[in-house]
């Protein structure tokens, strides 16, 4: 062949860029399109579980087997993403034996190591299970950042040659003979990195093969060249508590139900979650009874949760896929596995597959798979390698070192630090210049937000994801602006100031369904510091007139004895014309 | 639990420790308490940083909104070696306590986080360490000085010899070590017939108060090594004042409270004190008796940090029923109304220059001697206002903290020398120490005017 193949991914999740990263190891021409930020989809909205494999064990053996097969490759090759925490099937008093004998059995089955405790043993672990709990089965369950992960992911597939483009929608397919050829996308903003306010624009992509890993919006991309792919979008609610009440994953032992799974994830713990049947995988309802169910119910495992502080609460949703003659009622029932769907063979469409359902913790087994059958396409013999690879940021290394000594960083926050780098954590931490903390939260400093920049260009929000911060308790409240502020230089002021209000939004968006107890004074918080220090309730720089800054540092030029108005607005701002400019915390997303 | 239905029971001071749960019993004999969901009631506001006067005036002190909240929720639980050594530059003046508006437990978790770094990563072979542990076992030093008391003055003052202490130790030869008195507190006691003698003394004293020669008031001493070792005369105004309105004094067997311990991390040895002062203390409530103390920095002990960093039977009894002595006696007797019809003359009849220390700030003892003396015929008394002295027990005998202890106490020495009196006052042993060397005043305890008003 004269020159690789070209190959668009559409998707940005786990399993687009594991797809992205398996193929372009494979030395093909991979384009890797997203509509958002990578992640932005379901992977951005899990738990952040790294299945062992256990809660599969009864309903789903297949499902399970896969997983411990895959929770080992990613201990190995995303080390610097995994936490092996360790996970406990908890029984109560009313929750069934058999079930716990057969969840016993089940992970035999599927070669899950499992150890019984009673329940002294389980709350020696963790003190603050119930007291009355039974007893407990132990799973080399681990918790695992989707976004780093992810991000780890793109930027392998980027080493090896790949183009990732992110914030480009496709808009249609481009089929000529009955074949999809290419991609029309349009990108919101340049192509490559993100930058606000950069003008954006229309660009066909020929393709010689397209992949569709778009998960729950699978049946849009399919819609766009006429095919019919039956996603079943399934909303999950997740609840973040401020700290760690555990550091195991705590499942109940029981059959699968809502609320029965609490994930340490980095300084928080995650509560999850529901399974319904959405008809729209953007537009569904969010509700505090779901919040509700979350707290109360697995207080039951731990008790603390009833009155611990919960900082946000998110909704994700299930690219769940049941072949059409399956016909489940209850979403509950539908299979986790994933499916390759040659369009070819199915509706007489070449050129195009899609993949659909799955698991976060399979997505390289599904890259893998769905690589193989890319290849297969073009007669192309070579093999995966990412099974053994470890991704950027994961090659040997150790978080055991003198913070202060080799980057005067305090001890937690230089162990944070380079927890997430991994690898990378000497060269992006090792600065000559000052490196305050940016998100003492979460313990994110300067060089670490620049180096997020460097990678993502002007989004605020993508450098949330590559470096939590931002993430913490305070919810942005005392970062948001300092983020912005390491935009200076790079970029001018109006793109900082749109990637602030973004961020803001964002953060917003969960905060508003943890608004009683600490988070409401949190906000009320952040809500006065924003109004009253940074213009957020009424920011002039919002409305139609443009601000004179240099005003402020060398006085209104030619101000006449009575004033000017353009010099004075930088410092009212009342003006009826501003008064759209709410600065983000009354608006909800 | 969502905006549509909160719950009504929300108090926001009331921190989340998750206290009413109780944890399984993991580590047995060990102060390893899990403290992260402590961040919970921290809304970052950062009142407490403003407060702190290490932060004001050590621009590496990263704070204590880090040391406390956010190094807990930071840190790994399994992690041996996750604790900032910054910790060893909090003076535990514990301001930060008071000025919290949101109740997190923040002495507690730099209590707490201390103890961790001094047991896991502090090398037990370090100058610092023995320093550390030496200032802190103050308690031991005294006892062997008390038997030889001139000797130790001297020689503990003695140029040379201070000159190798800051070398080899690291302990400033600046300060002044206080004198050794040559008859100890307890030494006095057992000769004035102790328990028995004060039961006579008080009955002797109802009875001329008018009331019933077996009314039900006693008191266990609590006196601290201070007064013991070094100020004996305001455990002897202490023990005075008290039979004076009629109660029976008992002085138990005690060690030291552990405050200087706490403030160095030593958290193995606090504890082995505790448990006897806990012992002895919660037996004689038991009896019916209350604990007193005269040094504001043992009352705050037992009242706060014990409950706070020891998990031993009686602690909660004791903290609930250990006093201030003055702030006892403005409970259970009138008086204001003794004080109005009193007057002192003599040595004491003097203008004084009153330091609130940050712990009788703490226990919200800061306006006491201010208001008790303000109608004290032949005194006057005025408050020096609210900073901190800067010694805070051990802190400002570290060589490397004395100049950072000058600076805090400032403000303090400016204030004393602006006031009326040439005379200062406190509660505080450490803090009179401080006061004493930056203005070279005479510094007296409150129980000590008392004494001059009501009894001699």
């Amino acid at each position: 062949m004269a020159s690789a193949p070209h190959i668009v991914v559409i998707g940005g999740g786990s399993t687009g860029a594991g797809i992205t990263r398996d193929l372009a190891m494979r030395g093909l021409d991979v384009t890797l399109l997203e509509q958002g930020n990578l992640t932005h989809g379901t992977t951005g909205r899990m738990h952040g579980l790294l299945h062992s494999g256990g809660r599969y064990a009864v309903s789903d053996q297949a499902s399970a087997k896969e997983c411990i097969e895959e929770n080992r490759v990613l201990r190995d090759i995303a080390s610097h993403c995994v936490e092996m925490t360790g996970g406990l099937f908890v029984k109560r008093p009313e929750d069934s034996e058999e079930y716990f004998q057969e969840k016993l059995e089940g992970c035999k089955d599927c070669d899950i190591p499992t150890e019984v405790l009673s329940a002294e043993e389980a709350r020696e672990i963790e003190p603050h299970l119930a007291g009355d709990i039974e007893k407990a089965i132990s799973v080399p369950d681990g918790a695992v950042d989707p976004f780093r992960l992810v991000v780890a992911n793109a930027a392998s597939a980027q080493e090896h040659g790949a183009r990732i483009e992110t914030h480009s929608t496709v808009t249609d397919l481009l089929v000529e003979d009955g074949e999809v050829v290419g991609v029309e996308v349009e990108h919101a903003s340049g192509s490559g990195v993100r930058v606000h306010g950069t003008e954006g624009g229309t660009e066909e992509l020929r393709a010689d093969y397209v992949v569709n890993a778009t998960g729950a919006w699978a049946g849009r991309i399919g819609e766009l060249a006429g095919v019919d792919i039956e996603v079943r979008p399934s909303k999950g609610v997740m609840t973040i508590m401020n700290t760690r009440q555990v550091d195991t994953v705590i499942n109940r032992c029981r059959p699968k139900g809502d609320a029965d799974i609490v994930v340490p994830h980095e300084t928080t713990c995650i509560l999850g979650t529901t399974d319904e049947e959405v008809d729209d995988p953007e537009d569904y309802p969010e509700e505090g009874w779901e919040v509700d169910l979350m707290i109360e119910t697995l207080s039951e495992l731990i008790p603390m949760l009833e009155d611990a502080r919960t900082i946000r609460s998110f909704w994700g949703v299930r690219p769940l896929y049941e072949p059409p003659d399956v016909g489940s009622d209850d979403p509950t029932d539908i299979t986790r596995d994933y499916f390759l769907l040659d369009h070819d063979e199915r509706d007489d469409l070449g050129g195009m597959t899609s993949i659909v359902g799955g698991k976060f913790t399979t997505y390289r087994m599904m890259g893998e798979e769905i690589s193989d059958h890319v290849c297969a396409q073009f007669g192309i013999d070579a093999e995966c390698r990412t099974a053994e690879e470890p991704l950027p940021g994961s090659e040997d290394f150790s978080v055991l070192r003198d913070y202060m000594d080799e980057f005067g960083l305090r001890s937690p926050i230089g162990r944070r630090s380079v927890e997430r780098l991994g690898s990378r954590a000497d060269d992006v931490l090792d600065v000559s210049g000052p490196n305050p903390t940016v998100c003492a939260c979460e313990g994110v400093t300067r060089a670490e937000v620049q180096d997020a920049i460097s990678q993502s260009g002007s989004d605020l929000n993508a450098v949330r994801i590559r470096t939590r911060a931002s993430m913490g308790n305070c919810q942005g409240g005392f970062c948001c602006h300092r983020l912005a502020n390491e935009l200076h230089g790079e970029h001018d002021e109006p793109t900082a100031r749109a990637a602030w209000d973004e961020l803001l939004q964002e953060r917003w968006k969960g905060q508003r369904h943890a608004l009683w107890g600490e988070q409401l004074s949190q906000a009320m918080l952040n809500y006065a510091l924003h109004a009253t220090t940074q213009n957020r309730d009424h920011d002039p720089a919002d409305g139609e007139h443009e601000v004179e800054f240099a005003a402020f540092d060398s006085g209104a030029p030619d101000a006449g004895p009575e004033g000017k108005a353009g010099t004075g607005r930088a410092d009212s701002g009342i003006d009826g014309s501003d008064a759209v400019a709410d600065g983000g915390h009354e608006r909800g997303d | 639990m969502s905006d549509a239905e909160s719950p009504s029971t929300f108090d926001p001071v009331e921190p989340n420790a998750g206290e009413d749960f109780e944890p399984v019993d993991v580590f047995p004999d060990t102060n390893e308490f899990d403290l992260r969901p402590g961040a919970d009631s921290c809304y970052k506001c950062s009142t407490c940083d403003t407060n702190c006067p290490v932060a004001e005036v050590d621009d590496d002190f990263p704070g204590p909104k880090f040391q406390g909240p956010e190094q807990w929720r930071l840190k790994r639980q399994e992690d041996d070696h996750s604790i900032d050594d910054s910790i060893m530059d909090c003076s535990n003046c514990m301001r930060c306590d008071n000025a919290c508006p949101s109740g997190v437990p923040l002495s507690q978790m730099h209590n707490t986080a201390r103890g961790e770094y001094v047991a896991e990563e502090m090398s037990k072979t370090s100058i610092e360490y023995w320093r550390n542990r030496i200032l802190a076992n103050y308690r031991t030093s005294a006892w062997l000085a008390s038997k030889v008391p001139r000797l130790a003055s001297f020689a503990m003052n003695f140029g040379p010899a201070r000159w190798v202490m800051e070398k080899t130790l690291g302990v400033t030869k600046e300060r002044d070590f206080p004198e050794f008195a040559t008859e100890t507190f307890r030494e006095w006691w057992e000769r004035e017939g102790a328990a028995a003698g004060s039961r006579e003394r008080a009955r002797d004293a109802r009875e001329r108060r008018g009331e019933p020669r077996d009314a039900d008031k006693k008191v266990a001493y609590f006196h601290g090594c201070y007064s013991n070792y070094n100020t004996p005369e305001v455990g002897k105004s202490m023990i005075r004042v008290f039979e004076h309105f009629g109660y029976e004094v008992v002085v138990p067997e005690q060690k030291c409270s552990g405050t200087p311990m706490f403030a160095n991390g030593m958290l193995d040895d606090a504890r082995r004190h505790a448990e006897v002062n806990i012992s002895s203390m919660a037996d004689l409530i038991e009896e019916g008796y209350d604990a007193i103390a005269s040094c504001t920095s043992c009352s705050m002990a037992l009242r706060q940090e014990y409950p706070e960093l020891f998990d031993i039977d009686g602690v909660e009894t004791v903290a609930e029923n250990t006093f201030e002595s003055v702030e006892y006696l403005r409970i259970h007797e009138d008086l204001t109304d003794e004080i109005e019809a009193a007057a002192v003359d003599g040595d004491l009849a003097r203008e004084f220059a009153y330091h609130a220390p940050c712990h009788a700030r703490n226990q919200g003892l800061e306006r006491q001697a201010v208001e008790l003396f303000g109608d004290l015929d032949g005194v006057g008394v005025e408050d020096v206002g609210d900073s901190c002295s800067g010694i805070s027990g051990t802190y400002g005998w570290k060589e490397e903290k004395y100049e950072k202890s000058m600076e805090i106490g400032d403000e303090m020495f400016d204030h004393m020398e602006d006031a009326g009196g040439q005379t200062g006052m406190t509660e505080c042993p450490t803090c009179a120490m401080q006061m004493e060397h930056g203005t070279g005043y005479d510094i007296r305890h409150p129980l000590e005017l008392l004494d001059a008003a009501l009894v001699e």
